[in-house]
């Protein structure tokens, strides 16, 4: 017996010691803490859109964008023109340093746009950058770009969370993912993965006055329950990504707030390419049986307050929107329809989606007893979100998919309406919409910019592959944190938030 | 010499299992549905990007050299690179991991062992009466409910009720366990609950064989106190069952940790498991349930042996493993 | 018969447990055409109800849904995948576990040592990796997987079984007569085991409900809007300040059902191992 217990003791003191040890902080530092639920680390330019804290405080764009009024402000570009749209003349920021030490200049600006054309790294601006025809650098702070075909809104692209300028002799194919570097106003000082990340002031950025934070700690939280026990126990400040019902029940409680910095969809794709919804009239019969007060519910908010529903890829916020009137929840005319394209007993199908995303799981389930009494069954597949989006999404007949707002809405359709983007989850194949989407981009004329707009909001309508919802984006924060700024370009700006 | 011989016999096959299991989980993770280049580049991947990945991870190579590739690497302490987070080797995440999980073994361990065999010896002596029937009906259902069932019903009356311990679990930068330790509570009293029933139970069983034996009687009939006999004679003889049977369960307790660290977020080794699970990232999926079952074997080699030196009846009998 | 009748009668906790069990396999059987809600009727201007508010007895979730009838729902799906995998991976056993004890010599050997082997990886560790990686749950995938996970502890138990009435006169003269192998392991020897036999199936029917309910909660188990009892305790976690209920009572439904089949199952093999 006494043997057991000396080696139960042993063991615990060796335990103990491997354990101890760890510095104490004694210098008052404002630090700002993070709960993120994704331990993600992307090589840039192939982020599907997560850890935003940590990517948007290491590296810099060339534009940004204000959180409060929506407009483009220079960033590491302090002007840009162009003409006619095909000539772009970008200026650079002087005295700009990466965190390594060296010189930001133009040739790490022409670095970081070559590489959207690595076929091996799978960049998500592949297509966009297509339409480069040269680069010229005629000085260390000048850039010049030619475009094969004029693009009005082509300084667009540079506020878009895949385009983090990056440092021409840096290698990020190894350490993109481990060792991060850029020009931002925090750098990373340890990491560790899946549980957290510490980053410092920059002491050398660009603009004196920023970051006003000393230190940003992030932590890797897989489920966001968790996330917002940590917020409520005072162990983090900022919870991004919160679900609707944590919405209310933080609202309920002293000393913490729920900011919801901009509106994002999640679009309901109903493939082109496959059966059923290869046949409009499927399509159709789907939308007849929606209700966006319902489905407004079940995402805890109200109907043209904080949620928004259309059938086409343009959200209600933005000043392309064209106002189409909602069908109506039509179960008569819906099974009709089904019955004229062959399913008079009805269908079924899979539907996809990622279970642990916020709405995820409320919406699929909305809309199974919302489609039911038309005789459409879906057949719920839910997914943790990284099997959903890499095993799953792109594949199935029926998607739920989150999606950011682009500033410029072209940027988009390209990305997921045209026949050749990258994101083309319904496999969308329509002449008239691509041809829409080319004339979109290349026309300088807002008002017949906007023609087009309009009528591709009505092909959408009426044969489209989509159904947009929009949610609102939900952070949870603690009364202690100000200034906590977040543009749809999705990128929280932390170089401005205080914490009290 | 017999212990010796036993002690071979029994680390040769623990070996042997070890061996077993690595080529097991590797066959069934890696035939498992998904291009794993596809998976970490994801849908939107050229088939020129995950050519290229598939030619650097070398998954063209046919599937023994790959084993004997990761077994060697494992041997070597080499748990290779994490799919997901590509340029991450698994050691600097894993042994860290596996570290707060033995401290919250270890925990669970201080709390249930001492409770089980106190209540476990109460109930034998007290055996048929009014203790011994609410003491095993207890153990029997604690025993019975999940790990996350309990834990729900903790976190409902200390987090939710009484406010005084944490819900969910991190440790703070520059900070470790033994500066949180209160984020090991409401987790190891969960493991508490469930090992509760086991332990006390096998203590009862075995308190009342003992105490019916002649020696125990014996003793008692000569006027000998009666607590002296239970403690100084009984208890000795009747705790070996219940050393093997919380050794058995050390390998057992770790696979339940999976539930217990999923429900409090606790940064363990089975929160390590499940998101690999969920991020589908396959070396570690490999490196973590292979390292449960090392656990889980080298618990049952540990317990037998020591059970084999304790008991001096298997010490010198002649027989088989 | 009336001997086991007569034992149960005199303990409460046996009764107890059966009339627990019994109530659930009732609610699962008639319970949801006797309820007035569906379990994915939702009432979106009754979201988070309270208990016993509005006509529902234990609320309702986030979407509007009856607490109640989900649970009676989920009756039926938990009952009938934990019935199916103690039955399958009893069966499996009995048929591995026979096998090897009958012939005896380096089959057993074998045998053993494979048993062993796949007993090192917890059963609840492989459930998860494999039908987490096949992601997707339907209740076949389920059962057979459970299954397949216990089968290596049914055997040992089968096995163990056999060996003690494997020498005995009735088997001898099986063979005498000249009775097939199978005939004589499955009409001759199986009946006498069957205390055991039994034993293992009650416990491992619990054990079923505890993986099921586990596999629900890590998420995954079955898809929604299947009430999986473990799946509606995971889904509901972040309600459990603002809606208890939702969380509080799938978890007590577990609980019941677990101790239920337990005090039951421990009943049953004091009975049949105190007979033999």
């Amino acid at each position: 017996m006494k043997k057991s217990i000396i080696v139960c003791a042993v063991f615990l003191l060796a335990a103990a010691t491997a354990f101890a040890g760890g510095a104490q902080e004694t210098e008052e530092k404002m630090t700002i803490k993070v709960a993120e639920q994704v331990p993600n680390l992307i090589t840039p330019g192939a982020w599907d859109g997560q850890a935003f804290s940590l990517n948007g405080s290491i590296y810099d764009y060339l534009i940004e964008m204000d959180a409060n009024t929506g407009e483009l402000v220079p960033s590491l570009a302090t002007e840009w023109d162009s003409p006619e749209g095909k000539v772009w003349t970008f200026k650079l920021r002087k005295g700009v340093k990466f965190h390594d030490g060296s010189d930001f200049t133009s040739a790490d600006v022409k670095f970081t746009l070559e590489r959207t054309q690595d076929p091996e790294l799978g960049h998500l601006k592949a297509q966009d950058f297509e339409n480069l025809e040269k680069i010229e650098t005629p000085d260390d702070h000048t850039v010049v770009i030619t475009l094969k075909e004029a693009a009005p809104t082509f300084n667009f692209i540079f506020t878009d969370y895949n385009m983090a300028i990056l440092s021409s002799e840096y290698d990020y194919a190894s350490k993109g993912e481990s060792a991060p570097m850029g020009t931002g106003p925090f750098k990373l000082e340890k990491l560790v993965p899946k549980e957290s990340a510490l980053l410092v002031k920059n002491n050398n950025y660009w603009d004196s006055g920023l970051p006003k934070a000393d230190e940003l700690r992030i932590y890797f939280v897989p489920d966001i329950d968790s996330s917002v026990s940590l917020l409520e126990a005072g162990e983090v400040d900022i919870v991004p990504q919160i679900s609707p019902i944590i919405k209310k029940r933080l609202e309920s409680m002293d000393g913490f707030k729920v900011v919801s910095p901009y509106q994002e969809s999640r679009f309901i794709a109903l493939a082109d390419d496959r059966e059923p919804f290869s046949d409009n009239r499927v399509r159709l019969a789907f939308k007849y049986t929606m209700d966006p007060e319902i489905l407004a519910k079940a995402c805890q908010g109200t109907l043209g307050e904080t949620i928004f529903y259309n059938e086409t890829p343009i959200v209600n916020a933005l000043a392309q929107y064209k106002k189409i009137p909602f069908r109506g929840r039509d179960i008569d005319k819906a099974k009709k329809l089904l019955a004229e394209a062959g399913y008079p007993d009805g269908l079924s199908v899979d539907f996809f989606y990622a279970s642990d995303h916020p709405y995820g799981s409320d919406i699929a389930q909305t809309l199974k007893e919302l489609s039911a009494p038309a005789g459409i069954e879906l057949n719920l597949k839910g997914f943790p979100r990284d099997i959903y989006l890499s095993q799953h999404w792109m594949n199935g007949p029926m998607l739920l998919t989150g999606w950011g707002v682009r500033v410029d809405p072209s940027m988009l359709l390209m990305l997921a309406f045209h026949s050749e983007g990258p994101w083309n989850e319904s496999h969308l194949d329509n002449p008239r919409i691509d041809e829409l989407i080319e004339k979109i981009r290349g026309e300088v004329d807002p008002e017949v910019r906007q023609t087009y707009y309009d009528e591709l909001q009505e092909i959408f309508h009426e044969e489209g592959t989509v159904i947009n919802l929009q949610v609102p984006y939900l952070v949870g924060v603690s009364d202690a944190v100000t200034d906590y700024r977040q543009p749809v370009t999705m990128l929280p700006q932390l170089e401005y938030t205080t914490i009290k | 010499m017999e212990f010796l011989k036993r002690f071979a016999k029994r680390l040769g096959f623990t070996l042997l299992t070890i061996l077993a299991m690595s080529v097991l989980i590797f066959f069934l993770v890696e035939i498992m549905p998904g291009d794993v280049a596809q998976t970490v580049l994801g849908q939107s991947a050229t088939e020129e990007s995950v050519a290229a990945l598939r030619d650097r991870m070398g998954l063209d190579d046919p599937l023994h050299e790959r084993y004997l590739r990761w077994a060697g690497g494992f041997i070597r302490g080499d748990l290779g690179e994490s799919l997901y987070m590509r340029g991450v080797q698994i050691n600097t995440i894993f042994w860290r991991k596996v570290g707060h999980s033995v401290v919250l073994a270890l925990t669970a361990l201080l709390f249930y062992v001492p409770l089980s065999i106190l209540f476990g010896v109460f109930a034998g002596v007290k055996e048929g009466k009014a203790p011994d029937a609410i003491i095993s009906f207890v153990g029997l259902a604690t025993m019975a409910l999940p790990e996350f069932v309990s834990g729900i019903i903790l976190i409902t009356v200390f987090a939710v009720g009484l406010e005084i311990l944490p819900i969910a679990s991190i440790i703070p930068i520059g900070e470790n366990l033994w500066q949180n330790l209160d984020i090991l509570v409401l987790p190891a009293l969960s493991i508490t609950f469930v090992m509760f029933g086991y332990v006390s139970r096998m203590q009862r069983s075995s308190m009342v064989s003992v105490m019916k034996a002649d020696y125990i009687r014996a003793a008692i009939l000569k006027g000998m106190p009666r607590k002296y006999v239970i403690f100084r004679h009984a208890l000795k003889n009747a705790l070996l069952p219940t050393i093997t049977i919380i050794g058995m369960n050390m390998g057992w307790l770790f696979g339940g940790l999976i539930v217990v660290e999923t429900l409090f977020g606790f940064p363990g080794l089975g929160s390590l498991t499940m998101s690999a699970i969920k991020t589908r990232d396959i070396p570690l999926i490999e490196a973590c349930v292979l390292f449960i079952t090392f656990i889980f074997v080298f618990a049952t080699f540990t317990t037998d042996m020591l059970y084999a030196f304790l008991n001096p009846r298997i010490r010198y009998k002649r027989g088989d493993a | 018969m009336n001997t086991y009748l007569l034992q149960l009668k005199r303990s409460p906790r046996a009764i107890a447990g059966l009339a627990i069990l019994l109530i659930w396999i009732f609610a699962a059987i008639a319970g949801p055409s006797l309820l007035s809600y569906s379990y994915t009727e939702m009432d979106m201007n009754n979201q988070m109800v309270a208990p016993g508010q509005e006509g529902h007895l234990l609320g309702t979730d986030a979407l509007g849904r009856d607490v109640f009838s989900r649970i009676i729902y989920g009756s039926r799906s938990i009952l009938t995948i934990a019935l199916l995998t103690s039955l399958l991976s009893s069966i499996a056993g009995i048929i591995i576990g026979f096998t090897a004890g009958y012939f005896g010599g380096i089959v057993d050997t074998i045998f053993l040592r494979i048993m062993d082997i796949l007993m090192a990886i917890p059963p609840l560790v492989l459930a998860m990796v494999v039908l987490g990686i096949l992601g997707n749950s339907t209740i076949v995938g389920l059962t057979i997987i459970v299954s397949i996970a216990f089968t290596p502890a049914t055997a040992r138990v089968a096995r163990g079984a056999l060996l003690t009435c494997k020498s005995t006169e009735y088997v001898d003269a099986a063979r005498i007569r000249g009775e097939s192998h199978i005939y004589i392991m499955f009409v001759e020897i199986l009946p006498n085991t069957i205390g055991p036999v039994i034993v293992e199936i009650t416990a491992r029917f619990a054990y079923s409900i505890m993986m099921i309910a586990s596999l629900g909660f890590l998420g995954v188990g079955l898809q929604p809007p299947t009430p999986d009892w473990g799946m509606m305790v995971i889904e509901n976690k972040s309600l459990i300040r603002a809606a208890p209920w939702t969380v509080l009572y799938p978890s007590l439904a577990i609980a019941s059902l677990v101790i239920a089949i337990s005090l039951f199952s421990d009943f049953v093999s004091k009975v049949m191992i105190n007979e033999d």
